[in-house]
């Protein structure tokens, strides 16, 4: 009696199981992950934060971690990271560089809004997708924040942090993974471990 | 993208786009203030005081770090730095001694003149807390601020010369323009005849230009530059750089030299900062750790005892108020 039903199911799902348009291989089947404890995305940010003012930062083409880190949970906790924490922490950044004010305020609200914009489409994407699509973000504001500088300094400080943006998006995947570990279903874990 | 048009089901407050203008005109008004008024200084202070902890305690392994290494490089480190300063104290005495005489007779003749000074400085021994990473300008970072009693526009030396100049200070840190940031320019002279000149930090990158001075003035490579205390703000006879080389552009008129400094910011962590106040040479408030002016006034000496024809600089007071916002 039990075993009727599943035979005929059976040669129905067969073709279903290639969708008629097939998938992209970038696109990953939605993980079911539970939300981001709230302290976990503090704490994250925190110490990236604390990280951006140790002196390594004076490569010119240093990534900006704690972009990454504000970009990662404005795509994934958008109700708790958004474009006010990224110009909070912009603030912060443009007081210990003794810099312009407001110089990586701006820079961080618009890739948090760039974030905010991509995040339901981005959330289909696998890692290095996003990473993709979050890299012409991140050089866009940068540009506009780099152009708003050389206008008020009246200097070009040359293209070496568009490097800088390049490796900020390259730690994407990196930076994703682990910022998703604690969120994976243990079940989730041990079937896919990447 | 479309589901902006999709009913709210949640409260949310106002939409991305809404929050988005209001944060960037925000973070314009921001840097156009910033950069054109000084009217954000409190906002920058009061963010300045809560980070510094968090810098201080980012910090501490290397600071423990680096102590660790002395302790244990300790022997070494004595000796060598013994035998420098062997060597250095033997080249002092003579200096010392002609230096004593000049300063003798110098006060002398003042006194004849009626000229009264103050020599007496008083400064504050500083550590260099970081280095900000920015591409336009060549900044230090120290960890004592305005309540050690540093103030914008003190000069700041090392054991080879001038440093620098404060442009900005915090209740707990203060910052330095090195003499190779573009806002800096400090009034100077040669060692060798007494030229009052002008050094500019900036178009080079890690030397100093001098300009505006005639084609035809008597400047060579190799000439040690030293501050001329014209502006009062620098004390007279800092070393300052040395010239290494001279172009002379004969259709202006004009020629332009590039002088290497001779302080050395990028290699140790302990500077001097001189305090006298911006408006007049007076010391500032005595309340600061009183630090001698290590052997630097010596080599003032010099250039007094050789009175040389002295052509007029094309600008005689220099624009050495610095100008501690960006």
């Amino acid at each position: 009696m039990s075993r009727s039903p599943l035979a005929n199911l059976r040669p129905g799902r067969e073709p279903a199981a290639t969708p008629p348009v097939p998938r992209p291989k970038s696109v990953a089947p939605e993980h079911l992950t539970v939300p981001a404890r709230p302290w976990f995305v503090w704490i994250s940010l925190l110490v990236v934060w604390l990280l951006s003012l140790l002196p390594w930062r004076l490569w010119p083409s240093a990534p900006d971690l704690l972009l990454l880190v504000l970009a990662f949970w404005s795509v994934h906790e958008p109700r708790r990271v958004g474009m006010a924490t990224a110009f909070g922490f912009g603030l912060l950044m443009d007081v210990h560089d003794a810099g312009i004010l407001g110089e990586h305020a701006l820079q961080y609200t618009l890739v948090a809004y760039g974030a905010i914009v991509l995040h339901r489409r981005l959330q289909h994407f696998d890692l290095w997708s996003q990473a993709m699509h979050m890299l012409p973000v991140f050089f866009l504001a940068q540009l506009l924040v780099r152009a708003m500088h050389s206008w008020l300094a009246g200097a070009w400080p040359g293209w070496q942090w568009a490097a800088g943006c390049a490796l900020t998006a390259a730690l994407w995947p990196l930076a994703g993974w682990l910022l998703q570990l604690p969120q994976r279903r243990p079940e989730d874990s041990e079937s896919t471990a990447v | 993208m479309q589901q902006h048009a999709t009913p709210r089901l949640f409260k949310r407050g106002p939409s991305a786009e809404i929050r988005l203008f209001v944060l960037v005109v925000l973070a314009m008004v921001l840097l156009v203030l910033d950069t054109q008024m000084r009217v954000l200084e409190p906002l920058r202070q009061a963010v300045a005081v809560v980070l510094y902890p968090f810098q201080r305690a980012v910090l501490l392994p290397r600071d423990a770090v680096v102590q660790v290494n002395d302790w244990l490089n300790a022997a070494r480190l004595v000796r060598s730095e013994n035998e420098a300063l062997q060597r250095q104290r033997i080249e002092l005495a003579q200096v010392s001694t002609h230096a004593a005489q000049m300063a003798a007779e110098n006060a002398q003749l003042r006194r004849l003149l009626g000229v009264t000074d103050t020599v007496s400085q008083s400064a504050v021994v500083v550590e260099v807390l970081y280095e900000p990473p920015n591409a336009f300008n060549r900044r230090l970072v120290f960890n004592k601020g305005s309540a050690s009693g540093i103030a914008p526009g003190m000069p700041v030396i090392d054991e080879g010369g001038v440093v620098g100049q404060i442009v900005r200070v915090t209740p707990m840190t203060s910052e330095a323009a090195l003499l190779t940031d573009e806002q800096v320019s400090i009034p100077v002279q040669l060692l060798r005849n007494g030229l009052r000149l002008i050094a500019f930090g900036g178009n080079v990158p890690g030397k100093v230009e001098v300009r505006y001075f005639a084609a035809d003035a008597d400047i060579r490579e190799g000439d040690t530059l030293i501050t001329s205390g014209v502006g009062k703000l620098f004390p007279a006879g800092l070393p300052v750089a040395r010239v290494e080389r001279v172009d002379r552009d004969s259709a202006s008129g004009f020629a332009r030299a590039i002088a290497e400094p001779l302080s050395h910011p990028e290699r140790y962590r302990h500077f001097l900062v001189l305090q006298i106040s911006e408006d007049d040479a007076e010391p500032a408030e005595p309340q600061a750790v009183q630090a001698p002016v290590p052997g630097e006034e010596p080599a003032a000496a010099p250039p007094a005892a050789e009175p040389a024809p002295d052509p007029a600089p094309p600008m005689e007071s220099p624009a050495v108020v610095p100008q501690p916002s960006r």
